[in-house]
C-alpha cells in the first residue's frame, strides 16, 4: 500500500512536466486547430540549448540553467511557427503537419549530431533533498520540478485570462473570425501562442532533465507520444484537462511500472487511451463550441 | 550488383508502405498507424514460414488478411473521432502494437536452437529465401511482383467510382454525406486496404531482412508511410514511388557519402518542401502538365 | 398528399432555438417556398430534414415513413437531396467526377451489382451524366476541375449533383444568392423544369421576386416559428410577415 502510494505520488510529481507538454499541445490547437508534432523535440532542444550556458561558464547557478532553457524553448517556438506554419496556407494541412513532423526529425537529428548522440548530464536542484514522512519520502528534487511547472501553469492561467493578449488568444480559439473583424490581428496571435508554447516547453525540457539527471534525444519520441495521450485525455484545446491529464497520467504509468516494470508500462498507457477514446472521446474536459 | 539488387527490395516495400498511407489518405484521414500494420503483417508472415512451415506466398495472404482485419477493427472505433484526433489515436495504436512485440515471447526447439519471436530480442533466423535458395535478385523481383500488383490495383481504383467517391470524402465530408455518400463504410474500407497492403510489404520485409524487432517499426517508420504519399502528391500512386526513389534511392543511398547527415538532411527537406509545394511535387495540375506532353492535348488519359 | 412532414419538430443549440416546435408540411409535386428574416431558421431546418442535425424534439415523416433517426445518406437514397448555401462541391473532382459519385439512388443501387456499381467504369453512367451536363448548361466542359468553374457555373453543377441522386424532394438552400437578373431567370425556368419531371422543391430563399413567382405556396419563419402559410399572394397581403420583415407595425 505504501509503494503504492509513493509510486503515486512520484509519478504526480513528474506528471507535471507531461502537464506542460500537453498544455502547449492543447494551446496551438485552440488557437490554430493544428498540430505542432515538432513541440516534443523543440521543448527537449531548449533544455539542451540551456546546458550551453553552463558550457559557457562553469560555476553559474543552476537556476540559470533553467532560465536560459525556457529562452531557449521560446526562441525555438519562434522558429518552429516561421518553418512549419508562417508560409503555408492554412487550407493545406497536410502539409502543416508534415512540416512539424520534417522538423520534429530535424531537431532530433541536430541534437544527435551536437552531442554525437550521448546523453547529457543536466543539473538538478535540492536532489540531495528529501521530505520524509514516515515510510513516505518526497525526492526534493521531483517536489521542485512539479513546483517550477505548477508557477508556470499558474503564470499562463494569469495571462490567459488576466491579459488583453489572452483575451485576444482566447478570443481567437473560440470565433477566429470575429476576432479578427474585432481588430485582432490572428498572425500575431498565432506566432505569441509558439513563443509562449515555446517558453513552457523549455521549462518542461530543463524540468525533465532535471529529474531524469540526463538529457539523450532518446527522450523526444516518447515525449511527444505522451504529450499527445495527455492532450487527448483532457480534451483537445482545453487547459485545465492538460493539466489534470498531465498529473493523472505520470501517477498511472509509475503505479503501472511498479507492478507490470518498465517495459508493459507504456503499452498500459495506450490501453487508458483507448478507453477514453471509445468511452470518452471528448476527453476529461470537452471544450464548449470552438471551431471544429 | 547485389547491392542495388537490395536497394530495389528496400524501395519496393516502403513503396508499399508508401500506398498504404496513400489510401488513408485519399479520404482525408492521416493514419500514422501503417507501420503498426507493417508490424504485424512482418509478425504474422516470418511466424507461418517459420514456425507453421508455411510457404511464403500462403503466408503473405494471411498477413494481408490479418492486417486488413486489424484495421478494420482499428477502424470503427478510430474514424468517430476526426481530423487531429484520429492522427493521435493512430499514433498511440502504432505505438502499442510496437510495445506488444517488444512485450511477446512466442519460441519453439527446433534442434538445438530456439525459434521465434523474443521479445525485445526481436525475431531472428527468419530464413525462408536461404533455405529456398533464392538470389537477391530473385528476391528483388517476387517484392517487385507484388508492388506493381498494388500500384495497378490502385490505379486502377483512382480511375473507378470508388476511387472518386475516396477523393470526394476527403474533399468535403459534409457534401460527401449530403450526396449519399456512407462516410462510416468508406473511411473504414479505405483503412481496411491500407491495413491489407501495409501488411503485405512488412511480411515480404520480414522476409529478406531475416530479422526484425519493435525498434524497427516505431514513428519514424510511421512518419516515412505518410511523408512518401503527402511530399510525392496525392494526385497519383506515382507521386508516392517517386518520393519513395527520391528518399530512398537518392537521398540514403545516392548521398552515403554525407553518413548521418543525410537524416538531417531529411528532416530539413520535407519542412522546405512542404513550404514550396504544400500539394506536394506531383500535384493535380503538374499531372496534366505530364500527360498533355506524353498523350498531347484534348482528354488525357481516360 | 404529404410527401415531406414535420411536426413539432425543434432543434436548440445551448440555449438558442434555431427551430422550435415547427410543423410543415411539403406536398408532392408543389414547390414551396420557405422564406424568413435571417436567423429565423431557414437553414437549420434544412440541416435538420437533411439529417445533419439531430432534431431535439419532434418527428419527421418522409413518403409516409418516419425518418426522424436516419442518417443523411440513407435520407438521400431515400430520396431527399439538396444544394447547400455557400456552394460545396468536390473542387479537386472534375464535373464529370461530382456528378458520378452522387448517384446513390436507390434506384441506382437496385439496377446495379455492388462490383459494377463502384469498381466499374464510366461507361454505366454516361448516359445519365450526359442528360444532366446538358440540363446544367455544363457539356463539354465535363472534365475541367469543379474549383475551375465560374461562380454561376458552380451554382449548376452543385444543382446537377443534387439532382443526380433522381431525388424525389430537392431543398434548394437559397440557390439564387449572388446571383445576376439573368441569371436568377435562368434557375427559375430550371425549377420549373425539375418540377416537370415530378420533383418536388422545397426553395428556401432570399430573392422574393423569384420565390413569388415559382411556388405555389409559401411558408414564413421567424425566431423558428412558422408565422405564415398560404399562396404567394396570401402571403404578400400578410400583417404578420409584413411585421417580420420590417418591423414596427405596418
Amino acid at each position: 500500500m505504501l509503494d503504492l502510494l509513493q509510486s503515486a505520488s512520484d509519478g504526480v510529481l513528474y506528471g507535471a512536466t507531461y502537464a506542460l507538454i500537453g498544455i502547449g499541445f492543447t494551446l496551438v490547437f485552440g488557437v490554430m486547430h493544428k498540430i505542432n508534432m515538432a513541440y516534443g523535440a523543440a521543448s527537449v532542444g531548449g533544455a539542451y540549448l540551456g546546458l550551453m550556458v553552463l558550457k559557457l561558464g562553469a560555476g553559474l547557478p543552476v537556476p540559470l540553467v533553467f532560465f536560459g532553457s525556457f529562452l531557449a524553448g521560446g526562441l525555438l517556438g519562434w522558429m518552429v511557427y516561421l518553418a512549419c506554419f508562417h508560409f503555408i496556407p492554412l487550407s493545406s494541412p497536410l502539409a502543416t503537419l508534415m512540416s512539424t513532423v520534417g522538423m520534429l526529425l530535424l531537431i532530433d537529428e541536430v541534437i544527435v549530431h551536437t552531442t554525437d548522440g550521448m546523453p547529457q548530464n543536466y543539473p538538478a536542484l535540492f536532489d540531495d533533498v528529501m521530505l520524509r514522512f514516515g515510510e513516505f519520502t518526497l525526492r526534493g528534487d521531483l517536489l521542485l520540478v512539479f513546483l517550477v511547472s505548477v508557477a508556470c501553469m499558474a503564470g499562463l492561467l494569469a495571462l490567459l485570462y488576466r491579459t488583453r493578449l489572452g483575451l485576444a488568444t482566447r478570443a481567437v480559439s473560440q470565433q477566429a473570425i470575429a476576432a479578427q473583424l474585432c481588430g485582432i490581428r490572428l498572425a500575431q496571435v498565432n506566432v505569441t501562442t509558439f513563443v509562449i508554447t515555446g517558453l513552457l516547453g523549455g521549462i518542461a525540457g530543463a524540468m525533465i532533465g532535471a529529474a531524469v539527471g540526463t538529457l539523450s534525444p532518446l527522450l523526444t519520441t516518447p515525449l511527444t507520444v505522451k504529450g499527445l495521450i495527455v492532450t487527448v485525455i483532457g480534451g483537445l484545446g482545453s487547459v485545465p484537462g492538460a493539466i489534470v491529464a498531465g498529473l493523472l497520467v505520470g501517477g498511472f504509468e509509475n503505479v503501472i511500472q511498479l507492478y507490470r516494470g518498465v517495459t508493459e508500462r507504456d503499452l498500459y498507457v495506450m490501453l487508458l487511451l483507448f478507453a477514453f477514446l471509445v468511452f470518452r472521446p471528448g476527453g476529461l474536459f470537452a471544450p464548449a463550441g470552438g471551431r471544429n | 550488383m547485389d547491392f542495388y539488387f537490395g536497394l530495389a527490395q528496400l524501395i519496393g516495400v516502403h513503396t508499399l508502405l508508401g500506398l498504404s498511407a496513400y489510401v488513408v489518405l485519399l479520404t482525408g484521414q492521416v493514419s500514422l498507424a501503417q507501420a503498426g500494420f507493417f508490424a504485424i503483417g512482418a509478425y504474422v508472415a516470418a511466424m507461418l514460414t517459420v514456425l507453421a512451415g508455411w510457404h511464403l506466398v500462403p503466408a503473405l495472404g494471411a498477413a494481408a488478411l490479418t492486417g486488413a482485419t486489424t484495421a478494420c477493427a482499428v477502424g470503427f472505433p478510430a474514424l468517430r473521432v476526426k481530423g487531429l484526433m484520429l492522427v493521435i489515436a493512430t499514433l498511440a495504436f502504432g505505438e502499442g502494437v510496437r510495445l506488444f512485440f517488444f512485450n511477446f515471447d512466442y519460441q519453439i526447439a527446433r534442434g538445438d536452437v530456439k525459434v521465434g519471436p523474443l521479445g525485445g530480442e526481436g525475431f531472428r533466423q527468419i530464413r525462408f529465401f536461404p533455405e529456398n535458395g533464392w538470389t537477391t535478385l530473385e528476391v528483388m523481383l517476387f517484392i517487385w511482383i507484388f508492388v506493381l500488383l498494388v500500384m495497378a490495383l490502385l490505379w486502377w481504383l483512382d480511375r473507378s467510382r470508388y476511387g472518386a467517391v475516396l477523393r470526394a470524402v476527403g474533399e468535403d465530408e459534409l457534401a460527401a454525406q449530403s450526396a449519399g455518400i456512407n462516410l462510416t463504410a468508406v473511411k473504414v474500407s479505405a483503412i481496411t486496404l491500407g491495413g491489407a497492403i501495409a501488411a503485405l510489404g512488412g511480411g515480404l520485409y520480414a522476409h529478406y531482412a531475416t530479422h526484425i524487432e519493435h525498434l524497427s517499426f516505431g514513428i519514424l517508420l510511421a512518419t516515412f508511410a505518410i511523408a512518401y504519399p503527402i511530399v510525392g502528391g496525392l494526385a497519383s500512386v506515382f507521386g508516392t514511388l517517386a518520393a519513395v526513389l527520391f528518399v530512398q534511392g537518392f537521398l540514403v543511398e545516392g548521398l552515403r557519402d554525407l553518413g548521418d547527415w543525410r537524416n538531417l538532411l531529411f528532416g530539413a527537406l520535407i519542412v522546405l518542401a512542404m513550404n514550396l509545394r504544400p500539394r506536394g511535387f506531383l500535384d493535380a495540375g503538374n499531372l496534366r502538365a505530364i500527360k498533355r506532353l506524353f498523350w498531347g492535348g484534348g482528354r488525357g488519359a481516360p | 398528399m404529404a410527401l415531406l412532414e414535420l411536426q413539432g419538430v425543434s432543434r436548440h443549440f445551448g440555449g438558442v432555438r434555431a427551430i422550435d416546435g415547427l410543423d410543415l408540411e411539403v406536398r408532392e409535386g408543389e414547390i414551396l417556398g420557405l422564406i424568413g428574416p435571417n436567423g429565423s431558421g431557414k437553414s437549420t431546418a434544412v440541416n435538420v430534414i437533411t439529417g445533419l442535425y439531430p432534431p431535439s424534439a419532434g418527428r419527421i415523416a418522409f413518403d409516409g415513413r418516419d425518418i426522424t433517426a436516419a442518417a443523411t445518406h440513407r435520407r438521400l437514397s431515400k430520396g431527399i437531396a439538396r444544394t447547400f448555401q455557400n456552394i460545396r462541391l468536390f473542387g479537386g473532382l472534375t464535373v464529370w467526377q461530382n456528378l458520378w459519385v452522387a448517384q446513390n439512388s436507390a434506384r441506382d443501387r437496385a439496377a446495379r451489382g455492388f462490383l459494377s456499381r463502384w469498381m466499374g467504369g464510366q461507361s454505366g453512367a454516361r448516359e445519365g451524366i450526359g442528360k444532366l451536363l446538358a440540363f446544367a448548361g455544363l457539356a463539354g466542359r465535363e472534365d475541367e476541375l469543379a474549383s475551375n468553374l465560374a461562380f454561376g457555373e458552380q451554382r449548376r453543377l452543385e444543382f446537377a449533383r443534387a439532382l443526380a441522386a433522381k431525388p424525389k424532394l430537392l431543398l434548394l438552400d437559397e440557390p439564387a444568392a449572388g446571383m445576376n437578373a439573368g441569371e436568377i431567370a435562368d434557375l427559375d425556368e430550371r425549377i420549373r423544369a425539375v418540377r416537370e419531371r415530378g420533383v418536388t422543391v422545397l426553395l428556401i430563399e432570399h430573392h422574393m421576386e423569384l420565390v413569388m413567382a415559382v411556388t405555389d405556396r409559401v411558408a414564413v419563419l421567424n425566431f423558428g416559428q412558422k408565422i405564415a402559410e398560404g399562396t404567394p399572394a396570401q402571403i404578400q397581403a400578410h400583417s404578420a410577415v409584413r411585421k417580420a420583415y420590417l418591423g414596427g407595425d405596418h
